[in-house]
């Protein structure tokens, strides 16, 4: 299929249409995952079945309150993948899985550390599930502790300063490619046009698709609500996160950032106030490094920081 | 139709039977013939529902979940630790209320790691919120998957069922068994008009936080349901027995008439204690045998009543609760609390050890003179 780029998306038309997830969540201000829920319902629409893995944004419905116009279930936390396989059966088993999208919703410590195997077991099936990760980089939910989505360096509750998180992190999109994934993209909440486009090119999808959506966090960035944006274009800008898009292993680049020097994006965030500048120079030097492998067509052999 | 089947084909024929749409599964020893049986026949189209291997027991009840919340009949079997790892599911399919059947074959549990039966698997299930029968024979796990869809699907009760057989003995053991017609059960069992919950025209939000009383309200609820349940699994039990002469019951007494003494027990073990008890009757001995089939919901009365005359009480237990002692024998102390009987406890068979109808014998004699109430091991 084309290039996202080649997608139609009309904004005047597509945006004004009743919410299926509508105000009055639980969700922090400035919260960026719960937005990106909101971009999943203008790409997909009211046929839409989510399936959320416990995070964040299991509570933006607590009892007796829902925000959402859709069927949306919660299980449990590393289960993402197999609850959504098992609604997919059973749409199969009454003939309705025609016209119905299976979503997962998860964070990236419920996609990237314990929910790994069902969503590995999910690709590997083939299942026509769409996965969308909103990554806000941590454990969230219970606190800001580091998750394998954690970038080098950054401060977490369980990787405090003067080090911060030793490890850098893994790349997912990448690892879901080799899985089995038919369509295996990154996306940022801050490129919302993108993020819609790929959504819709993932519905398309006759296997899985799995979508990386890079989604701040107020509280867990330690920026404020009215920067959680800005903190996310800056992290797209500086090349910190490249937006791609991997069909069938194939790889395309669907966005030249800046390049921005990445101190402009670490300096705002408070979770990277201990970096030393010699720390500040290896993630730029990674960086770099990465970007000089992708614009080379080496996107494979990238090292992540 | 009468065949010789084992008990895992006996659970497979209960599935196809009862026309189950979704199959989501895991392998593991003794109940991989469960799977691999419908696994043929889907392959030969003998089976029209939806079977999907996953990568692990814990994913198989996660798609349960799933295809049960979508209205489909769902069917699964796992043993000892595939069941364990399952745990966690247990409590969200049932407090999400969340009908399905699923047949445990039990395995004593690792470590160190043994492949025999005992019930410490199914035993640790009994906070999760399931109806759990617990099976003698081969006929009993096949009729009880049937009527187990039943009760699940029924709109009063919503609840997830377990039917238990033990690994090897009943899994892998052939008997003669009555496979009932697919038209019987056809009638016995339509396809239930029950409330579709993840439906894109209707749409339900599902698994959320409730907070403080709203939390205890909804446990309070599931609690309720399962005392309800009685009157339908009675019901149900009752018309199956109309149409096949097989009758079930909550407690099934063996020449408990005029009893003195009596063994209290579960499972496939029970037959070698009828013999037991056969022998000490020829010899005048004035014994009985009390086996318990629903464990949970816990037929407290039925237990209570069918024990009224019995002084001793032998409680057998095929599992271990390490610094407790056995799991149904305070349970069954409990059924009993305020009257004045010796009950002691047997602990014995784990891990599959043999026990022979002497065994029974000597617990029955042992039983016989108890004026003390006794906490044994047989080993």
């Amino acid at each position: 299929m084309a290039d996202v780029n080649e997608i139609k998306f009309d904004i005047k038309k597509e945006m004004v249409k009743d919410h299926l997830i509508t105000g009055g969540t639980f969700a922090c201000a400035g919260c960026n995952p719960v937005l990106g829920i909101r971009l999943v319902l203008v790409a997909l629409g009211k046929n839409t079945i989510m399936v959320n893995s416990s995070g964040c944004m299991t509570l933006t419905a607590t009892w007796p309150f829902t925000p959402y116009r859709i069927p949306w279930v919660h299980g449990a936390i590393e289960n993402g993948g197999s609850v959504a396989a098992g609604i997919l059966m059973g749409l199969k088993a009454l003939k309705k899985d025609s016209n119905t999208h299976v979503v997962v919703y998860a964070g990236d410590g419920a996609t990237y550390d314990i929910g790994f195997q069902a969503l590995a077991g999910m690709v590997y099936r083939k299942e026509k599930i769409i996965y969308i990760c909103y990554n806000n980089c941590q454990f969230a939910n219970t606190g800001h502790q580091r998750s394998s989505a954690t970038e080098k360096y950054a401060r977490t509750s369980t990787t405090p300063p003067p080090i911060g998180n030793p490890l850098p992190r893994k790349n997912m999109a990448k690892i879901m490619a080799l899985c089995g994934a038919e369509y295996s993209a990154t996306a940022s909440i801050t490129n919302p046009f993108d993020f819609i486009k790929k959504l819709r090119k993932a519905a398309t999808m006759k296997g899985s698709s799995f979508i990386d959506v890079l989604a701040p966090c107020e509280p867990g960035w330690v920026v404020e609500p009215w920067e959680t944006l800005k903190a996310g274009n800056l992290m797209v800008e500086t090349g910190m996160w490249p937006l791609y898009e991997i069909e069938n292993k194939k790889f395309t680049l669907n966005y030249k950032p800046k390049m921005l020097p990445v101190v402009k994006a670490l300096q705002m965030q408070g979770r990277y106030k201990h970096l030393t500048e010699q720390q500040v120079t290896e993630i730029q030097r990674t960086v770099i490094n990465e970007w000089e492998m992708i614009t080379k067509g080496r996107f494979w052999e990238a090292e992540e920081y | 139709m009468i065949d010789i089947l084992d008990g895992n084909q006996c659970a497979a024929w209960g599935a196809r039977r009862a026309k189950a749409q979704c199959v989501p599964c895991f392998p593991i020893t003794p109940t991989t013939e469960i799977i691999e049986t419908i696994a043929a026949w889907k392959a030969k189209n003998e089976f029209k529902g939806e079977f999907v291997q996953l990568e692990s027991e814990h994913s198989a009840a996660s798609a349960c979940f799933g295809a049960s919340l979508t209205g489909a009949r769902v069917f699964t079997a796992t043993s000892s630790q595939g069941l364990l790892l399952m745990h966690e599911l247990l409590p969200i399919i049932s407090g999400c209320r969340t009908p399905m059947v699923m047949t445990t074959v039990s395995r004593c549990l690792s470590a160190p790691i043994g492949l025999w039966p005992d019930h410490n698997d199914t035993l640790a299930m009994r906070d999760a919120g399931w109806i759990m029968f617990i099976c003698e024979t081969n006929q009993e796990v096949l009729d009880s998957v049937i009527m187990g869809y039943k009760i699940s699907e029924n709109n009063k009760i919503l609840l997830p069922v377990i039917v238990n057989m033990d690994g090897f003995v009943h899994s892998y053991t052939r008997t003669e068994v009555d496979i009932p017609e697919q038209k019987l059960v056809n009638s016995f069992l339509p396809h239930p008009k029950r409330e579709i919950r993840l439906d894109v025209k209707k749409p339900m939000t599902l698994g959320i936080p409730a907070m403080g009383l709203d939390y205890m309200k909804f446990r309070a609820q599931l609690h309720r349901a399962m005392m309800d349940s009685f009157d339908v699994i009675d019901k149900v039990q009752k018309e199956w027995a109309k149409l096949t002469k097989r009758k079930y019951d909550f407690v099934e007494e063996y020449k408990m008439k005029g009893a003195k003494a009596a063994i209290v027990m579960i499972g496939a073990n029970t037959t070698i204690a009828r013999a037991a008890v056969d022998e000490m009757r020829k010899k005048g001995k004035k014994v009985g045998l009390l086996r318990i089939r629903l464990f949970r919901p816990f037929p407290e009365k039925q237990i209570r009543k069918a024990l009224e005359k019995v002084k001793n009480i032998a409680v057998i237990d095929q599992n271990i609760c390490p610094g407790m002692g056995g799991i149904l024998y305070p349970e069954i102390k409990m059924a009993l609390s305020g009257t004045k009987k010796t009950i002691s406890n047997y602990i014995q068979g784990l891990g599959g050890n043999f026990i022979s109808e002497k065994d029974y014998i000597a617990i029955l004699n042992d039983a016989i003179k108890n004026k003390k109430e006794e906490r044994k091991w047989q080993m």
